[in-house]
């Protein structure tokens, strides 16, 4: 009987496999606020997640444009910047969705980089800080 | 006591049967865009089966990646139309899923999210696609995993070096994976490479980066002679 009651949910969970909250949800830990990140200074490299034209308009000093519009060629030019023990601190802004995390997840992934953290509230919660 | 009862009942119906009604073929879609393909686009189909015009009062994509574009602001009752979703792919990779939300005048705050998922093919898996060396380190070997995706076969990959400054060799796995090894030259002098990595009879081009780093280093010259670093003349060795 609990074998059959286990049933329809473990469906739901295949079915569902790519909504699956553990999944797609960030820890806490790879999270990082504004204040947080106040200390960090010369050891933390700011990415900019958001498109091309966003970038170009505003940013944060200093940071990097690495977006997935464009990820083969500007992440090489990353690559050249960081160095080991740098923080990352990738940002996008509302209008650009889960960029952040898709970028931060892809520089875990594919470049295999630790400390890779994404802004909480992104773009709009840094200019409400420094602005 | 009866006569306002049915006027009322009356005019709930005469309510209801008037009310616009937008009515959509399918709110989700999935797409299988080709491995050159720059852009998805989704169709999402609709008619107004109700007695009254419909208006949209936005409609609004969730990233900028993709756009939504409706063909009229006002939708007569029988009519048809659609909302093209196009999703820009860039270099994204794996399943991607948009949204766009439509706001109508049917009812207040009538939303209804439409939904592009696009399942975007990868043909190579290149992990890890940087591999770097403290100035210092003993030069080892390191080694790059290249996995072909599952709709892909590739016999061969050629890899060729930026610079002459990392030597390259690329060993077959089995099972359509291959093992590219990068050992520097010297890991005194900073310096950073492009490895362009091509499937045979494929246009498509992969790349990965090796890098001779000083930790915690100042920025160096990015790779390549201008920005974008994509090596147009590669100079090193090609295997």
């Amino acid at each position: 009987m609990a074998a059959l009651a286990l049933l329809p949910a473990a469906s739901e969970a295949i079915y569902f496999r790519d909504k699956i909250s553990w999944r797609s949800a960030i820890p806490p830990s790879e999270m990082v606020t504004v204040e947080q990140t106040r200390g960090w200074g010369d050891t933390a490299i700011w990415v900019d997640a958001r498109p091309d034209e966003e970038f170009a308009s505003d940013h944060v000093p200093g940071a990097i444009s690495l977006n997935e519009d464009r990820w083969n060629e500007l992440l090489p030019q990353f690559l050249t910047v960081w160095a080991p023990g740098k923080k990352i601190i990738v940002y996008c802004s509302s209008l650009s969705c889960n960029a952040s995390r898709e970028v931060a997840r892809r520089l875990r992934k594919e470049a295999q980089l630790s400390d890779v953290f994404v802004l909480e509230g992104g773009w709009e919660a840094w200019l409400k800080k420094n602005r | 006591m009866k006569t306002p009862i049915l006027a009322f009942t009356l005019s709930m119906i005469m309510c209801l049967g008037a009310r616009a009604e937008l009515k959509w073929e399918q709110t989700a879609i999935e797409l299988h865009p080709g491995p050159n393909d720059k852009q998805a686009v989704g169709h999402f189909k609709y008619e107004n089966t109700g007695k009254t015009p419909v208006h949209f009062k936005s409609v609004h994509a969730s990233c900028g990646c993709t756009t939504a574009q409706t063909q009229k602001d006002i939708v007569p009752p029988g009519d048809k139309g659609e909302i093209t979703a196009t999703f820009n792919i860039g270099d994204r990779t794996g399943t991607q899923v948009k949204t766009v939300t439509v706001e109508t005048d049917e009812a207040p705050n009538q939303k209804t999210v439409l939904t592009l998922k696009a399942e975007i093919p990868q043909q190579l898996e290149i992990t890890p696609n940087f591999v770097f060396w403290k100035q210092g380190d003993k030069p080892d070997t390191k080694t790059i995993n290249v996995k072909v995706g599952k709709d892909f076969t590739v016999k061969h990959i050629k890899v060729t070096s930026s610079t002459a400054d990392f030597q390259t060799k690329v060993e077959e796995a089995g099972s359509g994976q291959f093992k590219i090894d990068v050992k520097p030259q010297d890991t005194n002098k900073i310096t950073a490479s492009m490895l362009t990595i091509q499937p045979e009879d494929s246009q498509k081009v992969f790349y990965a980066t090796a890098r001779i780093t000083n930790a915690p280093a100042a920025p160096v010259a990015p790779v390549g002679p201008t920005a974008p670093a994509r090596p147009s003349a590669p100079t090193g060795q090609t295997h």
